[in-house]
């Protein structure tokens, strides 16, 4: 057992990349004749046992296992080790010689399947109007069949968060995997944390080159926002110690579980001032779990952030530094500085084009292992950290006897560009149809090739 | 007899000036005596050079009769002995607007048309003596610091009409005027116009440059089609003296580029950091007007707050007081103006800073004097105190620059404004006050008007004094004050002030009501008189620290320098047939691609005795590339990347805006970028001509764009052309239906156009006389540029009917489309391109964030190349542009497009694409040395760049950057401290603010991309 790998050699990799791609195109093409522009059809629940066996077993808590396998019945994973200990015999046993077994990934914050066109607002159901709307709940608005989860599916994220955006507290995130046939099929974990975009510390001027010289004082304007957030909070606090309160509040029933535990506060912050703050904040008002979303700044307070057993989940990695003379690759050091000081994080793709981009998550882990991260340390910031941030980790996010057989199987490293080849993905033991709309596209459009039009 | 004959000589000496002639008609008995006043005694500044001393100024009806140690005072004069004072000439402001309307676009709706220019942003026919309103309290204002002169103009517009030269008398406007049409003033800013157009700097500087060529073609008719005053105008006003006003340094060299393209002198108005290009600056020897005006400091005592405070603007605030000092060494030829400052308040704290900083104090004060005067064409009467020229002068206690110095009087064409009168007697100090029945003590403090004074009994300790009122109106004093141990019993006095000041007395009445007499002696060693200081300006030379290249966090302290390096051990990527080479050597030298091998050899390769210097680099276990080729970028652009106004709008030019100072220069630089196609938005069918620059960070923007490169210009089609995504969508186009008609208008036009011309050039000389050649249009050049195949498409496209559209107008038209750029359904009808010999240039795997890309798919590069489609993958995003080397391996993961093939879709097939193939894209003898060193095979994900290098200089080295991490941690440190001391000095701060760059995309409208708020379409 090693806790390391490097990346593949190149011409290794060449032989490998083709392999796949036999295996990949002969797959196509069963699948192309029936399924030409289709949905995939949600795979039913596992009734045959399986052992994934010869590959590379990336647990997802740092070990790695050489020749290792993966057997998982009635969905849970019930054997992890070396492929020579495997003792039970299994329905079905598949072969993964030089491939790559890992837990599925999951995406914290993210708007998958709440957006399918991002400037068509006619589909996109993740802001609402008002101010302090924890009751907006985006489970309910998650679109199953939406055409851009199989993309995100295709490269491994099985997992995701789905969370609101906008206003002051957006609403509250709910937990899906990503093959279902409606929300309530997806649903992980229902309302499982509320999301609250902390008020800046600083105002924009113009932009650098064009600075606005006219500075208004924001200050009282920023104490009033605060102000209003702490008399909400207390005032939800209040309510959450009644049982069955007269006057039924929807707002503050839906704050009820920020102060019992049952949800998460995620606070989407930045700044070193926002997040000291957040935390202070936190912890006055007895929210039971605090998660600082962005924390650009987080390693600067991280023995903060430690002592309060607050997680963070990383703003997108692949994102310009926030002030113009940061470190040029201070995005893609964050993990690394965080991992330094002790402070669990996962990382989150919020921003421009996220739910189609979401797709691109391993990556960001892979460009963490460039800068500093090990390369076992960064799947683990999208596997089983990103399940204990989201408070999954005793179903999700490692491979471990018990735990849900969610888990993909890659030809190479999942979070290089090159490697990452899907070529089976199970979500709760069941076996997921791994074709996507821009596959069809792809194959729809090799035979106007062929016909040579 | 004598007398008479004097008197006859006086006359003969006075008679010609004696009275100026006036067209108003005369009522009552009119002041027929002319005004002669000598000055005696004085120390006179001729100019800020020449000083006189017990000298006399004469002078009659504001203008200086004579002036010398010899003079002799006529008789008739009134004689003011002003021993121990200075005169000065009074101050000129070379740029001002005082008493000539705003630029408010309410009032202009009001305006009459007239025969005029078809674009409200060009105003040449406003000139300010026409407009002009004498304005007592700007006046005032201005004359409180010195200045008796001001060249005013209408702030509006791009061609803003002729300033004049007016005088702070408070005169009626025909009087205060004293030369109009100055100069013509001309800006990138197009004020109150009611035009959409232009909407971006480029757009502004696009019709500037027609107009100029218009107002010359315009000129040159004998006879007009169309009557135009702007026109007309504009065209005498480019025969004499122009001011334009840039807003940044920049924009400086901005103007210096376009004047000299027309070959027109200027004058520049600059912002005051012109210190951050210098050499540049100076080069072009242009006369600047610099601003007095300097930030605040920020409030930088929190730690956070000060980080959120960029290094240019830290920077700015220590080096704004030590920019004109920096530009006098440099020789270049400047006037001050006070232009841009919020108040005059503290104008003279902010002359002797920029004097204790350096700054020579005459130099400081001829650029307020003599320099505006000669700039301005005014030194024959204006700036300085000469016979024969305008008497306006300043009467001061001491030097100018002396911190104490007090402007007493300041004289206006023969008007004498009373700042400070000189001959009130000083009466601060220290008394003995005798009441009759007791002595007191008495303290008078305070400047001027605001006295104010305390008293106690003499006999009493100092715990009892109380504040006494006191007033005084010239020699007459009042004062009143009660004992503290008895608030009722209040006492006033009244008395006057005798010569001197040493002794006052008069009546006072105690409480009770009875009457006695008083008296005040000031008591000895006391003297409050006020001494004339002299120049006591110190020059106090602080270090600053040196200034980077750009001025931002960065930005280089030495320039990095073109040298010989042997990369060896490498795993080179030739791009070439040689395919990837293992254990290389690659030579660059002189900015070129020298040699390839394996082992290299010194002596070989440079034979004979001179041998460069040559550096050796270890590249064991590295990739060497050529450096990335983004063909869709927006980063380095000033002021919009859209003028979307029109919908067609080929005139603009982005070349005209490249900002070199934007730091994704050098982010892109880190991640192997070593050159981009700027492009303009894509809000409009036909958009703006492209720049191809190379990432020469530190270098001008001029230096940055590629000598020889052919001819760009930005295409769009679809959803962004239709306004489909933001604003009203009110403009043509609005449906693809009508984009195709905008082409084939487009071109019918240019091709008349062309046709015209080539009639013109096909007539014989004579029958060419007396007529004019065809007038130049330059949105139509650009087309007709295309059609000649000199110019060269990039279209934005993205759905396959649109797409097949295009090809089809540019078939039955006769040009081709170079490039197809997003061209996100090129996979559905690859071949078609192929055939049309059409380039692609694609996103690697973006697709939902709008309608028309809901069918994208990331397989399109791998599909476009399997059709023989030269597919390249773009960025249009900073900051995925450091990352194309990931972009690039998508395409292995999407369509198995090889390792090689994909690596050239960000390098080589990009290259083929600019027209630039010739010189970049691969490794082999002889192209330019623009090569990226890595870490890793860049096709995966652990690559990282360790160097990069642009014609052989290295512009980015990962063990420079971290050198320049700590240099810009420490110089941060360095600066902040010293705000920390300047608030602890009393210095006025601000709230720090962060700084978040906006990012240009391909539709944002307008100077700031602030009209629509979404801002992640492409």
């Amino acid at each position: 057992m090693r806790t390391e790998r490097t990346n593949f050699q190149f011409g290794q990799y060449r032989s490998l990349a083709g392999a796949v791609r036999v295996l990949f195109a002969a797959l196509c093409t069963t699948v192309a004749v029936a399924l030409v522009a289709q949905q995939p059809v949600p795979a039913p629940p596992q009734k045959k046992s399986v052992l994934i066996t010869g590959g590379t077993v990336h647990v997802g808590d740092g070990r790695v296992i050489d020749e290792g396998a993966v057997g998982f019945r009635d969905g849970r994973i019930d054997y992890v080790g070396y492929a020579y200990g495997v003792k039970a015999t299994y329905d079905t046993i598949i072969q993964v010689v030089g491939q790559h077994v890992y837990p599925g990934i999951i995406a914290a914050d993210a708007t998958i399947g709440l957006e399918e066109i991002e400037a068509v607002r006619a589909s996109v159901d993740v802001e609402d109007i008002g101010r302090l709307e924890p009751e907006m709940r985006t489970l309910i608005a998650y679109k199953a069949d939406s055409r851009v989860v199989p993309t995100v599916r295709s490269n491994g994220v099985l997992v995701a968060q789905i969370a609101p955006r906008g206003l002051v507290i957006s609403g509250s995130s709910s937990i899906v995997q990503l093959d279902a046939w409606d929300w309530e099929h997806a649903a992980v974990r229902a309302d499982d944390a509320v999301h609250l975009n902390w008020p800046a510390a600083y105002q924009r001027s113009g932009w650098w080159a064009e600075p606005g010289e006219t500075d208004t004082e924001k200050k009282d304007e920023r104490a009033n926002k605060l102000e209003e957030l702490r008399s909400f909070f207390r005032k939800a606090k209040a309510y959450a110690q009644e049982k069955a309160p007269e006057n039924v509040d929807l707002r503050l029933e839906a704050m009820r579980g920020v102060f019992n535990g049952r949800k998460a506060l995620f606070v989407h912050a930045n700044a070193a001032k926002e997040i000291s703050e957040a935390v202070q904040f936190a912890k006055a008002e007895g929210v039971k779990r605090l998660v600082i979303v962005g924390g650009y700044d987080a390693w600067r307070v991280a023995d903060l952030l430690r002592e309060n057993k607050v997680d963070v989940v990383l703003r997108r990695l692949h994102s310009l530094p926030m002030r113009p003379e940061d470190d040029i690759d201070l995005p893609y050091r964050l993990p690394a500085l965080l991992k330094e000081r002790g402070v669990r994080f996962c990382l989150g793709y919020a921003g421009d084009m996220e739910a189609m981009g979401l797709r691109n998550l391993p990556f960001l882990a892979g460009t963490a292992a460039a800068y500093g991260l090990s390369a076992e340390d960064a799947l683990r910031s999208i596997t089983l950290d990103a399940a204990a941030v989201l408070g999954v980790d005793d179903r999700l996010g490692s491979l471990a006897v018990g735990k849900e057989a969610t888990l993909i199987v890659s030809a190479g490293n999942v979070m290089d560009m090159q490697g990452n080849r899907i070529v089976h993905g199970y979500i709760q033991g069941r076996r997921i149809v791994l074709d996507d709309h821009h596959q069809q596209m792809y194959r729809l459009y090799r035979q106007r090739l062929e016909q040579g039009q | 007899m004598v007398r008479y004959s004097l008197l006859l000589l006086l006359c003969a000496l006075f008679a010609a000036p004696l009275r100026a002639q006036s067209t108003p008609p005369r009522g009552h008995v009119s002041d027929a005596a002319p005004v002669l006043v000598a000055f005696t005694n004085a120390t006179v500044h001729v100019d800020a050079r020449t000083v006189l001393t017990q000298a006399t100024l004469l002078v009659r009806d504001g203008e200086v009769v004579a002036v010398g140690t010899k003079v002799k005072v006529p008789a008739g004069a009134q004689v003011r002995d002003l021993k121990g004072l200075h005169i000065w000439p009074a101050l000129i402001e070379p740029y001002s607007d005082l008493g000539l309307p705003a630029d408010k676009q309410d009032q202009r709706k009001a305006e009459v048309k007239g025969a005029r220019h078809w674009n409200g942003a060009l105003r040449a026919d406003a000139h300010a003596h026409t407009l002009f309103q004498p304005d007592a309290k700007q006046s005032a204002e201005l004359r409180a610091q010195g200045f008796a002169m001001v060249i005013t103009h209408r702030m509006d517009g791009i061609s803003r009409g002729t300033s004049a030269a007016v005088v702070l008398s408070d005169a009626p406007a025909a009087r205060a005027v004293v030369r109009p049409d100055v100069a013509a003033h001309f800006s990138f800013r197009k004020g109150s116009s009611l035009d959409d157009y232009p909407s971006s700097q480029m757009g502004a500087i696009a019709l500037w440059r027609q107009a100029v060529m218009d107002a010359r073609w315009y000129a040159a008719q004998p006879q007009h089609q169309e009557t135009d005053a702007v026109l007309a105008a504009l065209a005498t006003q480019l025969q004499g003296r122009i001011v334009v006003e840039a807003g940044d340094r920049n924009e400086v060299l901005r103007w210096v580029r376009l004047l000299d393209e027309f070959k027109l002198p200027g004058i520049v108005k600059g912002t005051g950091d012109e210190y951050a290009r210098l050499e540049s600056i100076r080069s072009a020897g242009l006369p600047l007007l610099v601003p007095v005006s300097f930030p605040e400091a920020y409030d930088v005592e929190d730690p956070y707050d000060a980080q959120e405070v960029s290094y240019a603007r830290l920077k700015h605030w220590e080096m704004a007081p030590r920019n004109a000092q920096i530009l006098d060494t440099a020789r270049l030829v400047f006037a001050f103006t006070t232009h841009g400052r919020k108040d005059l308040k503290d104008l003279w704290k902010d002359m002797r800073s920029m004097v204790a900083l350096g700054l020579d104090s005459s130099r400081a004060i001829e650029a307020f004097t003599t320099d505006p005067a000669r700039l301005f064409g005014l030194d024959d009467r204006y700036g300085a105190l000469r016979e024969g020229m305008a008497a306006n002068f300043l009467i001061t206690s001491g030097h100018l620059l002396a911190e104490r110095n007090i402007i007493h009087e300041i004289w206006v064409d023969g008007k004498r404004f009373v700042l400070d009168d000189p001959e009130r007697i000083d009466i601060k100090g220290s008394y003995e006050l005798n009441l009759a029945a007791s002595i007191w003590n008495l303290e008078v403090t305070g400047e001027g008007a605001k006295l104010e004074a305390t008293v106690r009994r003499a006999s009493e300790p100092d715990s009892l004094k109380v504040k006494a009122r006191i007033d005084r109106q010239g020699s007459v004093v009042s004062l009143s004050f009660a004992p503290k141990d008895d608030p009722k019993a209040i006492t006033r006095l009244s008395g006057i002030i005798h010569a001197g000041g040493g002794l006052w007395d008069g009546q006072g009445q105690r409480a009770g009501g009875e009457w006695f007499a008083w008296s005040a002696l000031r008591r000895a060693g006391k003297n409050g008189a006020r001494k004339a200081t002299a120049d006591s300006t110190r020059t106090v030379v602080t270090e600053a620290g040196p200034v980077p290249q750009p001025l931002v966090g960065f930005g280089w302290t030495e320039l990095p320098k073109q040298g010989t390096v042997i990369f060896r051990y490498a795993t080179v990527w030739t791009n070439t047939a040689q395919g990837i080479l293992r254990n290389t050597d690659v030579c660059i030298h002189e900015g070129r691609i020298k040699a390839i091998g394996q082992g290299l050899d010194v002596h070989a390769l440079f034979p004979g005795k001179k041998k460069p210097e040559v550096t050796e680099v270890n590249a064991t276990g590295m990739h060497l590339t050529c450096g990335i080729i983004d063909e869709h970028s927006h980063i380095a652009i000033s002021r919009g990347v859209n003028e979307g106004a029109m919908s067609v709008s080929s005139q603009v030019r982005i070349g005209d805006v490249v900002n070199p100072d934007d730091i994704n220069i050098y982010r892109d630089l880190a991640g192997g970028v070593t050159t981009v196609q700027l492009l303009h938005g894509s809000a409009n069918p036909i958009g703006g001509q492209s720049a191809l620059i190379k990432l020469r960070w530190g270098q001008t923007a001029d230096s940055m764009l590629i000598r020889g490169a052919a001819g760009h210009i930005k295409f769009a089609l679809g959803e962004n052309v239709k306004q489909s995504n933001w604003g009203p969508g009110t403009r043509f186009p609005r449906s693809r239906m009508g984009v195709e008609q905008q082409f084939y208008e487009a071109f019918i036009r240019a091709r008349e156009y062309e046709a015209a011309k080539q009639h013109w050039t096909e007539l014989r000389p004579r029958d060419r006389a007396g007529k004019v050649p065809p007038r130049i249009d330059l949105q139509l050049e650009a087309l007709a540029e295309i059609l000649r195949g000199e110019r060269n498409i990039t279209c934005h496209s993205y759905v396959q009917s649109e797409i097949d559209m295009l090809m089809h107008v540019a078939d039955s038209m006769g040009f081709k489309v170079n490039t197809f750029t997003h061209i996100l359904e090129g996979y559905k009808m690859a071949r078609k391109m192929q055939q049309h010999g059409v380039n692609a240039s694609t996103f690697s795997d973006w697709w939902a964030y709008k309608f028309e890309v809901y069918d994208a798919i990331p397989y399109n590069a791998a599909l476009l190349h399997m059709h023989g489609v030269n597919t390249g993958i773009n960025s249009d995003d900073a900051e995925m542009s450091r990352r194309l080397n990931q972009e690039a391996a998508k395409a292995v993961k999407y369509g198995g497009v090889a390792p090689e093939e994909a690596w050239k879709m960000v390098t080589l097939n990009p290259a083929r694409m600019l027209k630039l193939d010739h010189r970049l894209g691969t490794i082999e003898p002889g192209k330019d040395a623009d090569l990226v060193l890595w870490s890793a095979d860049p096709l995966s994900i652990a690559a990282r760049v360790e160097r990069t290098y642009v014609d052989g200089v290295c512009y980015f080295d990962r063990a420079t950057d971290a050198a320049r991490r700590a240099w810009v941690i420490a110089e941060r440190d360095r600066i902040v401290r010293a705000m920390m001391a300047a608030k602890a000095d009393g210095a006025p701060t601000r709230r720090p603010r962060s700084e978040r760059q906006h990012l240009w995309h391909c539709e944002d409208i307008g100077e700031e991309g602030e009209q629509h708020e979404e801002h992640d379409a492409h």
